[in-house]
């Protein structure tokens, strides 16, 4: 069976929604952090079909940046995570809310 | 046998960006070999600066050589993916000082720090190493790399102190909102490439100029996913929310140098984006980012009127300020743009550098409170920080004034009056409050007694005022500057 690119792409815009209205929706740090996520392997799903599509290589090797950046920013993202569970024992954001004007 | 030819390199055009990368590795490996003095590492930092600073003048003079044998191609180097036109190198130069600036502001934090001052140090380098690469790239994934290394940079540093203050919710917003932005960009991206098969900046024109689109809708809604990720890296309204929260619960130190080199290498991303890659479609994006620029402007200022923090004042002053910068890519040019963000970088890093000072440098929050009767307690400092903030204002004999009639009127040129109207009328309500600030520091009496301000402090408040001064009084060598740095 061979499945046409452009239905990749709308999966992968399928994915990339359910990320961002779950980031913008829930309320769990770790939660949102996880939509982030998604919306990136959703960026990796839409370059890889596109290039496989095109039949250009660039699209695949994209991918490999978008995941090392996708790493660098769980390592960085966690760690902000932790930090703020260890002083407040919640991972929610709507208890964070010192700041406001 | 087989011979293997290497590729010419042409390191020239990344070497800022290797040297600061080094001299971020080597603060950390000094730090951990010899536990040497803070100053120590600020002056291996202030050295790297320095010699990234010089090969950007042999850029300078590099592109210049070769616009006038018509070599553009040599301006274009690492297969495609680094451009080294006029418009980088001035980039990065404004970047670098920057820096600068932003280190001697932060360096009572970086102080205070004490053996974790030199990941301050090295984030700060770091940083400026990504958004140098970003403003330099030819590839839109060679600039969401630089958008990264800078952003993640950024976020460690909207979290590093050694109290325990807000800053932490201030680095948690900042990554999550960040991270959201740079995913919306990253697929604006992906969809931008799907539709016309190019990732590189200078193909995407050349494929707008070779093919006429019939049906453009997915490269249109990856061009606005793309201005949707950048504004939320310049805080443009709408997508202005996390700003005021993250300038607020930051450490006072660094949070100058993280607005100012996130807003500059933002809009000179979108700039490049928009007016090289793509300004065949400007009939679809000129009405997009007008838009956004006339809400960023009345947003901006009106929420600015009932700030009771000098910071969210200040944040939603640069929500403004991203509205009068998008003015000058509605112009269509760059100069004026060019001249905005760096008189506005400069004075951004000067006001944080007085919330250092009267706040604490690593404090969250600054209640306008804190600001009563500050010309009495520090008359230097008071004066400075009213310059800086009229300069913001934009009046005349600052750099805020000759940046704003710039792109002004090139968005007038372009047949947006409607837009400088709006633009008019919230540099009139912007005045509003940045008086209010002045006031308070004038006519209220204070109990409290004088204010100790460091010499570092000292220096950036000198050379921001300075600028903010010389620029308004004699603005042409920079707008000539800014003139000649046109992008490919």
């Amino acid at each position: 069976m061979i499945v046409a690119a452009g239905w990749y792409m709308a999966l992968a815009a399928a994915l990339f929604l359910i990320g961002a209205l779950g980031l913008l929706l829930r309320r769990n740090a770790l939660v949102m952090f996880m939509c982030i996520e998604l919306m990136l392997n959703a960026v990796n799903l839409t370059l890889v079909s596109a290039g496989r599509a095109l039949n250009d290589l660039n699209g695949q090797v994209a991918v490999f940046f978008v995941l090392v950046v996708a790493a660098a920013e769980v390592v960085v993202g966690l760690a902000i995570i932790v930090a703020v569970f260890r002083r407040r024992a919640t991972a929610s954001v709507d208890e964070l809310s010192e700041l406001r004007g | 046998m087989i011979e293997i030819t290497t590729p010419e390199v042409s390191w020239i055009a990344i070497l800022p960006e290797l040297v600061l990368a080094l001299g971020a590795v080597g603060v950390l490996l000094v730090e951990v070999q010899w536990k040497p003095a803070t100053r120590v590492l600020g002056a291996i930092s202030a050295i790297t600066l320095v010699i990234a600073i010089f090969f950007t003048f042999l850029q300078w003079a590099q592109a210049g050589d070769a616009l006038e044998v018509g070599g553009l191609d040599e301006l274009v180097a690492f297969s495609g993916m680094i451009v080294m036109d006029g418009f980088a190198v001035f980039g990065r130069f404004v970047l670098l000082v920057m820096a600068g600036l932003g280190l001697l502001a932060g360096w009572r934090l970086v102080e205070r720090l004490n053996r974790r001052g030199a990941e301050a140090i090295a984030l700060v380098l770091l940083a400026t190493t990504g958004f140098s690469i970003m403003v330099a790239s030819n590839n839109l994934v060679m600039m969401f790399l630089g958008l990264e290394i800078g952003s993640i940079s950024l976020y460690i540093l909207a979290g590093l102190t050694e109290e325990k203050t807000k800053a932490d919710e201030a680095a948690m917003k900042y990554f999550l909102l960040g991270s959201f932005a740079s995913a919306i960009f990253i697929y604006g991206v992906a969809l931008l490439y799907a539709g016309t098969g190019q990732l590189e900046i200078l193909a995407i024109r050349q494929f707008f100029t070779e093919f006429i689109v019939t049906r453009p809708a997915v490269i249109l809604i990856g061009l606005a996913l793309i201005i949707v990720g950048l504004g939320f890296k310049v805080s443009a309204a709408p997508f202005h929310s996390w700003a005021p929260d993250v300038y607020q619960g930051a450490p006072s130190g660094v949070v100058g140098y993280m607005a100012a080199m996130a807003k500059i290498a933002g809009f000179l991303a979108m700039a490049r984006i928009l007016l090289t890659a793509v300004p065949q479609l400007d009939d679809s994006w000129l009405p997009v980012i007008a838009g956004i620029s006339a809400l960023s402007m009345l947003v901006g200022s009106t929420i600015a009127l009932v700030q009771s923090d000098v910071r969210r004042l200040l944040a939603y002053s640069g929500v403004a300020h991203a509205g009068f910068i998008l003015t000058g890519i509605v112009g269509g040019a760059t100069t004026g743009m060019l001249f905005y963000v760096t008189v506005y970088a400069i004075q951004l890093i000067g006001a944080f550098a007085v919330v250092a000072v009267v706040s604490g440098p690593s404090s969250s929050g600054s209640s306008i409170d804190e600001y009563r009767g500050l010309a009495r307690r520090s008359p230097a400092l008071g004066a400075a920080f009213a310059v800086l903030l009229l300069g913001m204002a934009g009046l005349p004999l600052t750099s805020g004034f000759v940046a704003k009639f710039g792109v002004f009127s090139e968005a007038w040129a372009n047949g947006y009056g409607w837009l400088v109207i709006v633009a008019l009328l919230a540099s009139v309500i912007s005045f509003a409050f940045y008086l209010r600030v002045i006031v308070a520091m004038y006519m209220d009496e204070t109990e409290e007694e004088g204010i100790v301000v460091s010499l570092a402090a000292r220096w950036v408040l000198t050379i921001a005022v300075a600028g903010t001064v010389l620029a308004g009084i004699l603005p042409a060598p920079l707008i000539d500057l800014a003139a000649d740095a046109f992008s490919l």
